[in-house]
């Protein structure tokens, strides 16, 4: 027989608790009354989702573990791109990527959505491939590290985006060091990688394009993030990634405000919606950010999800 | 019922928690319906006298009846630092659970004589001792934190380099917290961890899949845990609560809230 915790709190179910478990009554009497009733999972099943970041090598073993997350933790849509592509991929080999993509998310067309790369640096073949992808289906990029997304080579392809009013969605890197700030302490990133400052320079050269910073929670030092931010209204960020330290999303939302923030996971499923629902956003920011935001912006081109 | 293995109050020097205190803790555990929490002061990770944290943690403890009743005082005890017998024992008279212990912070080797005498010393008082796999993830980590990065030559530690001591003291009663680097073991290592009286909390980045975890090493090596203030409050409970009735059985999810703490901790 199993005891809920509603049973437990209740006097008369105290001493049976006692000599099921051999914990004296008294140890906990009194104090149990002072908890708060706390369903996880109705919390979990109370907002709707959205994963505005997602990574699938589209094996349908991945797919289905992807899924099978997605079910569990009512997570609706996912918008899935690739891992990182090599700095140095030519236009058939971004092709061949992207092939990947348009195959794999058929396997569950009504769950997924896929995301295109390109490689900047060949400029025709990288609008072409973006007017293919378009075509078939896929919505907003997963751009990596080819240049860096203020460097004059994505302004092309921003002013596509921005027109197709997708979101310019990047891998970013806090610093290129450890916990930012200390070069010294640098750990083999590529030098092309967009850092936040980065970031800042494209976005205000591109006001009316929508940019989003890739994973808060991935790694990098959250509070140089979100301060770099602050004043970039036009770049969102999602709060994926494994990383899951108390504070990051109350730290997003006073840095950030409740509108420029997604949410996203990595694949890291529990940290992505545990350190969320663990926060102190209320339920409308919650609601937000799980689900409104980015589908308020995937909207605005005719994207967004009912 | 939750008992929570893996929980702080203190201080970290290199960022401002969210709350420090037995107090805001607390609310944390009656805001999501934690029972009991076994309890350290990270700030003595980082003391040189570490002591000085524990007796902080059991002033603040003793000031209120409801503190004692439901925070499990855990001692940090660095086995180099003279004294270090002398704490211990005045820890045991204060009622600690368990000890926790910080080898990469405090500069000694798990295998070090020092540290085996005083695991052994935890054993005959039958108290936990509690292993870290890491405090912080080093991705983000100051610079003067310690000098190792995931993903770099010098990388983080994982389960398999906190063996030695297990090894040496079989008999002694473990947690093994924050689980980062992986978590499957082979052959020995794997023998060795199935036959000895360990718990894993469940706050720790390397169980991406809570369901493939306990089919890998049986629900009776896993217990409900936080690394709060550090880690997000629910992440750990959330590898619980959401596993679907064929991967746990609520019996099964009974054991891993709360009942394998239990008996691990005597209460």
């Amino acid at each position: 027989m199993v005891m809920t915790r509603r049973e437990f709190s209740v006097g008369g179910t105290v001493s049976f608790f006692g000599l099921m478990t051999g914990i004296s009554p008294a140890d906990f009497k009194g104090s149990a009354s002072q908890k708060d009733e706390f369903d996880l999972m109705k919390e979990v099943k109370k907002y709707r989702k959205i994963d505005a970041y997602a990574t699938s090598n589209f094996s349908l073993d991945q797919l289905r573990d992807q899924i099978d997350f997605a079910d569990r933790l009512s997570i609706e849509k996912m918008f899935v791109g690739m891992p990182m592509t090599p700095i140095a991929a030519t236009p058939e080999e971004i092709r061949r990527i992207n092939d990947t993509v348009i195959k794999g998310v058929k396997a569950f067309p009504d769950r997924l959505v896929g995301e295109f790369t390109i490689n900047p640096t060949y400029k025709k073949e990288a609008i072409d491939e973006i007017n293919r992808c378009v075509d078939n289906g896929l919505v907003g990029t997963r751009l990596y590290n080819q240049v860096k997304i203020s460097d004059p080579w994505y302004e092309p392809i921003i002013e596509k985006l921005s027109a197709l009013k997708m979101i310019v969605f990047m891998h970013g890197e806090c610093q290129l060091g450890v916990g930012g700030y200390q070069m010294k302490y640098g750990v083999g990133k590529s030098p092309s990688t967009s850092t936040p400052e980065d970031f800042v320079a494209a976005a205000n050269k591109f006001p009316d394009a929508n940019f989003q910073f890739a994973h808060i929670g991935g790694g990098g030092d959250w509070e140089c993030m979100c301060k770099t931010f602050e004043d970039t209204p036009n770049i969102y960020v999602d709060t994926g990634g494994s990383n899951n330290e108390e504070n990051m999303i109350d730290f997003a939302l006073k840095y950030l405000g409740e509108d420029r923030l997604f949410f996203g996971t990595d694949n890291s499923y529990y940290q992505s919606i545990g350190k969320v629902l663990a926060s102190n956003l209320s339920e409308q920011q919650k609601r937000k950010l799980f689900f409104e935001n980015y589908n308020g912006l995937l909207k605005k081109g005719g994207f967004g999800v009912n | 019922m939750l008992i929570d293995i893996n929980a702080y109050v203190g201080n970290w020097p290199f960022k401002q928690m969210a709350y420090t205190t037995c107090e805001a803790l607390l609310k944390k555990m009656n805001q999501f319906g934690v029972d009991k929490a076994a309890v350290a002061n990270m700030s003595g990770i980082l003391y040189k006298n570490c002591q000085t944290a524990n007796e902080s943690l059991f002033d603040e403890l003793n000031s209120n009846k409801t503190f004692t009743e439901r925070l499990m005082p855990f001692a940090i005890i660095n086995p180099t630092y003279p004294g270090w017998k002398s704490d211990f024992n005045k820890c045991v008279k204060a009622g600690i659970k368990g000890l926790r212990i910080y080898p990469q912070y405090h500069d000694y080797k798990l295998t070090d004589a020092t540290c085996i005498e005083l695991v052994k010393m935890a054993r005959d008082e039958d108290l936990v001792v509690g292993l870290t796999v890491r405090m912080v993830d080093s991705r983000q980590k100051s610079w003067m934190d310690l000098d190792q990065v995931a993903g770099t030559a010098k990388s983080e530690q994982g389960l398999v380099d906190l063996l030695s001591v297990i090894k040496e003291v079989p008999d002694t009663k473990y947690f093994i917290l924050n689980l980062a680097n992986g978590y499957q073991l082979k052959n020995e290592d794997f023998e060795l961890l199935m036959k000895s009286k360990v718990l894993l909390d469940t706050s720790g980045r390397s169980l991406t899949n809570m369901a493939q975890a306990i089919a890998f090493y049986g629900a009776d090596k896993f217990a409900f845990g936080t690394h709060a203030p550090v880690l997000d409050y629910l992440t750990g409970m959330l590898r619980i609560e959401s596993l679907r009735d064929g991967e746990a059985s609520e019996s099964t999810k009974e054991l891993l809230r709360w009942r394998n703490a239990q008996k691990m901790l005597n209460l």
